[in-house]
């Protein structure tokens, strides 16, 4: 598969390199940016960021590798991340969790059939004094309990949250 | 230079000295198996934790460095405590394989294993990480992830010395592995070097493994002829067969060994291997194969040739210009002139031949003509016949071809034999027989016999002496050295 | 007494200058670098991460008279279990974090900084980014700051997903764009630390402390507090208490006074079993250490555990600590790099041993293998994340033992039963 950076994506590159000394340390906040265009981060897309930086292609997959932010395939369109440490835990994070497996039918790393729900159990996302917890993509949801959880996947399902690109 | 005291004993070391090197000096051993001397400092096996004064924790003798009165132990109960936690946090998620394992027998951790543990296993096997087991990446190298300590020589490798960067850890924690693209093959030329690196079995030699238990294994120095650098190196062999060959690390040349150079073995055991002489496509005894030779060579009287040879020891080099001499021609040539210097800014010498500096001190000694003479008289028709050894002919090759002129050449391998040779006379390889050579910094360099020549293969100065004999002329060598002697009286 | 740092209604730069924003960093311009340095030394400000490492002490080992650039590095990388008051302070008062890194960048002649912030902070993010564009459009950072000819560039850098961040030369190699693998020290920051640099790293509750500690003077500041424990500290409550959540009090506030005056005591029906006082990695203390223990560096040294983050996790009776400790060992062996082999190793061998006594298959030599595994990885690690898994065990195991050997001997707890609220 081809795969190509966009001339718009290496301008905004170039404008991410320019914070730092070193064009390298980018690499990051450049993965983010592939993440947010393309949902997850691809072989390809290590590819050209290495190609792009100037970079080794195993210091990429390294990069992407080690931190978990970094999808490495398609998730659904709904990106569901309980927390499950020790707050979250106490507040009830295994019960949401079963529900959510329940629910959905799926178990953490798996994507529902119709790809609008990946499931992920996540360590502390540093907002224990609203636990338990739920990031779904970027946002937070906070002080969940069976009630409000069963609100928000319906209105996940029905669109009436702004859902990732994919 | 500062003054520091390890086990209660005081050295001076210079200033930048690690703790684990003036240990080395003061003779003590400090266990480690991700510190290199030749690789960057990283830190991570934690198993050169040693008692520093004045610390509150244990250091890690590789990353720190010897400062004015320190005083360090490396015998105390904290420091063998400690030896004995790292080591069996190594050994929890380590396969049971060693009696299939190649390693076994050099491996670091069975070694230390003995030294500093002999604890019972307190892990249960079924909770072991399990990781990708074998699996070829590259033309020589096998990688078990499942083996691996994560020591990272192989990842520093590949980034400070070849800079091809190929290899990283991935993943993290306890589920990280070695790994590369996926599909690519891990071929920059000194891969091996990575198999010597592993203190574990996790990178094993496609061509060494399961060939030999290790402890079978005798050793001998050689040296690399793949080219000028000659490298030094060891040939690991048992019941006259070589096995492996690597470095012998020294500082005036090679810490490592190029892929290349490894194989240099092979052909002395390849099922080319000449043990007989051939002429035209014919294989033929040697002493039939001789005399006809002997014969040629009278035929061509002073139009006949001596090229010597910068694959040849300065012994067979100095005994093909006695031979010249005895054939009373003048068209003998010892000049090889090639550029030289590392190529890849490693090992690989742009001079691809190992003795070009040996050969000329054979024309120091006995004189000969330019090889660019040489050449033109080649191809002016003023020669008919030249002597030579098989790469030294492919120096030769167009203007062979152009004048004619007839070739006998010697070689180890049929392989080498040029096109359109006339005869080809064995000799026995350097792994087989002594021979001094000169590298490209002039350093002077023997290789020793490691292994017995097939049967019947004599070393080239005794093929010249026979050669001698039957073309009248007699050389009367009784050993290398007396081609050497020859020359010097000249 | 009036919160230093939590203040209502200063999010956005108009109000924050309104409020006497700013000013600390006029009056810090007009001073010398060492005298600005000086003022943050008799403060006696530590540092707020976890450390606890004198504030001003770690500005001054910048060397003096280094050529090349230094910078100035905020860990916003919060991540330690049961730590939320970053998060909290970037959103309420994002400006005492940017006013305080020009403070500190003027002190230590870095004319760049770094917000090294948690990926996950996706609002915070958004904040920060809009804030740092309004201090620049209003000259407060930028080039030729306030006309001083003074320069100092603040950018921001999302983390993404990985606790170990959080320890300072990790931040580093992942600010350079490497995985977060703590370095090898020495050498420390100060010397070679971001692109080589000298660098100073510090948390964003120490730095945002910077502007009040320069306005209002390093002794007014030390005189809250313990007197070694000095200042304002922002305590994260979590757990069933009636109000969990952030808040500001002087260091040597008792666990007490916290959890009855602040978070309005127990939930109805808990009772106090345990407390862990500063971020899930320090030791855990009982409710009868708790009740008696004051929140500051020292008091809770004394009682056996540490200040850390001031991430306090309240845990009632009922409670199963072998289930908690499991958590935490899952936790932590999901965030160790993978660099030093105790960490490595030693992190998952404690999950697994957890996993075993906690469905009740374990024995009793479990227990003891545990203690003894944590054991053999406290400080033998580059970094501090192999003691943040130890200290936890040996403390759970010492102070519940009986929970473990019930385990062990089958009485074990049914699976996550659920909360009562």
């Amino acid at each position: 598969m081809a795969f190509k950076l966009s001339a718009e994506f290496k301008a905004k590159a170039d404008k991410l390199c320019a914070k730092y000394p070193r064009r390298d340390a980018a690499l990051i906040p450049l993965l983010h940016e592939v993440q947010k265009e393309q949902g997850f981060v691809a072989e390809e897309a290590m590819d050209e960021l290495a190609a792009l930086l100037g970079l080794p292609y195993a210091r990429v997959k390294a990069v992407v590798t080690f931190y978990t932010m970094f999808n490495r395939a398609p998730v659904g369109k709904y990106h569901l991340q309980v927390c499950r440490n020790i707050s979250c835990h106490m507040a009830g994070a295994p019960g949401l969790l079963n529900r959510l497996r329940d629910k959905l039918g799926i178990a953490e790393g798996e994507t529902t059939k119709d790809g609008l729900f990946t499931l992920s159990a996540v360590e502390c996302l540093g907002a224990c004094g609203a636990a338990p917890v739920m990031q779904v993509n970027e946002e937070y949801f906070e002080k969940l309990d069976e009630a409000k959880l069963d609100a928000l996947l319906e209105d996940l399902k029905h669109g009436r949250l702004p859902g990732r690109a994919r | 230079m500062p003054k520091i005291t390890i086990d209660a004993r005081t050295i001076d070391v210079p200033k930048g000295t690690s703790v684990l090197e003036a240990a080395q000096l003061l003779g003590v051993y400090i266990p480690r198996y991700c510190y290199h001397p030749r690789l960057s400092v990283s830190g991570n096996c934690r198993m050169c934790l040693v008692e520093v004064e004045k610390a509150p924790k244990l250091l890690t003798a590789c990353s720190t460095e010897a400062a004015e009165g320190m005083v360090v132990r490396t015998d105390s109960e904290k420091v063998k405590a400690a030896r004995r936690d790292v080591l069996e946090f190594l050994l929890i998620n380590h396969p049971l394989d060693c009696p299939i394992c190649d390693q076994a027998g050099e491996c670091g951790l069975q070694d230390y294993y003995m030294d500093y543990s002999r604890a019972k296993s307190r892990f249960p096997a079924e909770d072991k990480v399990l990781r990708q087991k074998r699996r070829a990446l590259g033309p020589h190298l096998v990688l078990d992830n499942e083996r691996c300590i994560l020591c990272t020589r192989c990842v520093r490798f590949c980034s400070e010395v070849t800079k091809t960067s190929e290899l990283e850890v991935m993943e993290r924690g306890d589920h990280s592995f070695i790994d590369l693209k996926e599909g690519k093959a891990l071929d920059n030329g000194y891969t091996l070097n990575i198999a010597d690196l592993c203190p574990v079995g996790a990178w094993t030699s496609r061509d060494f493994r399961f060939k030999q238990r290790v402890w079978f294994l005798k050793k001998a120095p050689a040296v690399c002829l793949g080219c000028a650098t000659g490298c030094l190196m060891e040939a690991h062999y048992n019941d006259n067969t070589i096995y492996r060959l690597v470095p012998r690390p020294n500082a005036e040349t090679n810490t490592w060994l190029c892929d290349r150079g490894r194989m240099t073995y092979k052909a002395a055991a390849a099922g080319d291997r000449l043990s007989k002489g051939v002429i035209k496509n014919g294989l033929i005894d040697l002493e039939p194969a001789l005399r006809e030779a002997a014969t040629r060579i009278d035929e061509a009287k002073d139009a006949a040739a001596v090229l010597g040879s910068p694959w040849l020891s300065v012994e067979d080099n100095a005994a093909l210009a006695l031979l010249a001499g005895g054939m009373k021609t003048e068209n003998y040539c010892f000049d090889f002139k090639f550029e030289t210097g590392i190529a890849d800014g490693i090992l690989v010498n742009k001079d691809p031949s190992p003795n070009a500096a040996g050969a000329a001190r054979v024309k120091a000694a006995s004189g000969g003509l330019n090889f660019e003479e040489f050449l033109a008289r080649l191809s002016g028709g003023k020669i008919k016949l030249v002597l030579t050894e098989a790469r030294a002919a492919g120096l030769l090759k167009d203007a062979l071809k152009a004048s004619g002129a007839r070739l006998i050449v010697f070689a180890n391998n049929r392989g080498e034999i040029p096109a359109g040779a006339y005869a080809t006379l064995p000799y026995a390889s350097y792994f087989e027989t002594p021979g001094t050579f000169i590298n490209y910094q002039g350093l002077e360099r023997r290789t020793e016999p490691v292994v017995q020549a097939p049967e019947g293969v004599k070393p080239l100065w005794q093929v010249v002496n026979k050669l001698s004999a039957y073309s009248g002329a007699s050389l009367r060598l009784d050993s290398a050295e007396d081609a050497l002697k020859g020359l010097d009286k000249k | 007494m009036e919160n230093i740092l939590l203040r209502e209604k200063v999010a956005d730069l108009q109000s924050y200058f309104a409020c006497g924003g700013y000013r600390a960093l006029k009056k810090a311009l007009a001073l010398k670098p060492a005298e600005v340095i000086e003022e943050v030394k008799k403060s006696g400000l530590r540092g707020r991460g976890g450390a606890g490492f004198p504030a001003g002490l770690k500005w001054s080992f910048i060397p003096k008279d280094a050529p090349g650039p230094r910078y100035l590095v905020c860990n916003a990388d919060e991540g330690e279990p049961g730590t939320f008051k970053d998060r909290e302070l970037m959103l309420k008062n994002p400006h005492a974090l940017i006013e305080g890194m020009a403070i500190a960048a003027y002190a230590i002649g870095a004319e760049t900084g770094y917000i090294y912030i948690r990926g996950e902070f996706t609002a915070e993010c958004a904040l920060l980014e809009r804030e740092i564009a309004s201090a620049r459009a209003k000259g407060f950072i930028g080039r030729n700051i306030l006309g001083s000819g003074i320069n100092f560039e603040l950018h921001l850098h999302r983390g993404a997903g990985a606790y170990i961040c959080g320890e300072e030369t990790a931040l580093l190699e992942s600010l350079e764009g490497f995985k977060g693998q703590p370095r090898l020290k020495p050498p420390f920051p100060a010397v070679k630390g971001l692109f080589a640099s000298p660098t100073v790293i510090n948390n964003v509750e120490t730095l945002a402390a910077v502007p009040a500690i320069l306005e209002k003077g390093g002794e007014w500041y030390a005189a809250i507090g313990t007197g070694k424990s000095t200042g304002t500290k922002l305590f994260s409550v979590s757990g069933p208490v009636n109000k969990p959540g952030v808040y500001e009090l002087p260091l040597g506030v008792t666990f007490r006074d916290l959890l009855e005056k602040n978070c309005g005591g127990m939930r109805e029906g808990t009772r106090l079993k345990a407390v862990i006082p500063g971020g899930s990695s320090t030791p855990v203390l009982t409710a009868e250490e708790a009740w008696a223990v004051k929140l500051d560096y020292e008091s809770l040294a004394t009682a056996g555990s540490m200040l850390g983050s001031g991430g306090v996790i309240v845990i009632e009776e009922g409670r199963c600590m072998v289930k908690l400790l499991q958590v935490l060992a899952r936790f932590y062996h999901h965030e160790s790099c993978g660099q030093c082999t105790p960490c490595r190793e030693g992190c998952g061998w404690i999950e697994k041993l957890l996993n075993r006594l906690e469905a009740g298959r374990g024995t009793k030599k479990d227990i003891d293998t545990l203690v003894s595994v944590a054991e053999g990885m406290l400080g033998r690690t580059i970094c501090p994340l192999a003691d943040a898994m130890a200290m936890p065990v040996i403390s759970f195991v010492k102070k519940f033992r009986s929970e473990f050997e019930a385990h062990a001997a089958g009485n074990y707890c049914p699976p996550d039963a659920p909360v009562k609220r």
